[in-house]
């Protein structure tokens, strides 16, 4: 039904991360994980998928001996949300 | 979480959740504002107290007060963004440079330039305070902050009438019409969207 959607976009975990790096410059793990309440592994898989499609660039360091990952959108993750919210719209408000 | 099947309503739904919950954990719990109105409040009132002892020689001496409230708010803001991994974003750093770089010039002001201010200072001071009170409740769109700005900004014009004396007066009327009121009801809201 919602063929037109971008399937990367159209799930819900990886809806959210995109929305959470649209309204910041970088996100660390950890801040995504308190704000979407989704479990750590969930949330690997589908950065993961993301940063596959080039929506967001991960990057991986070392603070204190600790993994510390953090994520921001691309311009490609800006452009392709867009164009998602555009055409959620046409899909609600077809007659607009 | 992660199901495929979702309707465009609810990814509507979905991203405008998710982005009210990134603004929340943005929002500043009103600690600051009413940390710096508590402290202006007291140095305030002190030195009107001072001035009214005519104790002239040592009146400015409450304003060592400020700079220590520096220090602290330096520290929480290290504590929260960089400890707890806090992201920043663009209103944010917005707010904080122009926040840093207005409490900054007015401790230059306050105790470099007293003199060749004079009796403007106090006026001086509240206008630009009213100017960042007003802009931060604009961008986080909280009226009472932006009403405490108007009002600041008003007392601030208000002052040049009055007799230098009653400057310090004035100034701790204000700290609780633009920063302790304000400071309170953010706290309160914050309170009541954490229950």
């Amino acid at each position: 039904m919602f063929n037109d959607l971008d399937p990367i976009l159209h799930s819900q975990l990886r809806l959210s991360i995109v929305s959470i790096l649209m309204t910041v410059d970088e996100a660390s793990f950890s801040f995504i994980r308190d704000t979407t309440k989704a479990a750590a592994g969930n949330i690997s898989i589908q950065i993961k998928k993301l940063e596959e499609a080039g929506y967001i660039k991960v990057v991986k360091t070392f603070k204190n001996n600790y993994p510390n990952t953090s994520m921001a959108i691309t311009e490609k993750g800006i452009a392709a949300f867009e164009d998602y919210v555009d055409k959620l719209k046409k899909y609600i408000y077809p007659q607009a | 979480m992660d199901k495929s099947s979702i309707s465009p309503e609810e990814s509507f739904q979905l991203i405008a959740k998710t982005i009210q919950e990134t603004k929340k954990r943005f929002e500043d719990n009103g600690h600051l504002f009413l940390f710096w109105g508590l402290i202006m409040f007291v140095v305030c009132l002190s030195q009107f107290v001072l001035i009214q002892l005519e104790l002239y020689s040592i009146h400015w001496y409450p304003n060592f007060l400020y700079p220590l409230g520096a220090i602290y708010t330096f520290f929480y803001a290290f504590n929260k963004y960089k400890k707890k991994k806090m992201p920043s974003n663009l209103i944010g750093n917005i707010l904080a440079s122009l926040g840093w770089m207005l409490g900054l010039n007015l401790m230059i002001l306050g105790f470099f330039f007293s003199n060749k201010l004079g009796e403007a200072i106090a006026p001086v001071f509240l206008i630009f305070m009213a100017f960042f009170i007003c802009i931060s409740g604009v961008t986080v769109k909280y009226r009472p902050l932006i009403w405490g700005g108007i009002l600041l900004n008003l007392i601030g014009l208000a002052a040049f009438y009055f007799e230098w004396q009653y400057h310090s007066l004035i100034m701790a009327v204000g700290s609780v019409v633009a920063l302790i009121i304000p400071g309170i009801l953010l706290n309160n809201k914050r309170k009541r969207a954490d229950v």
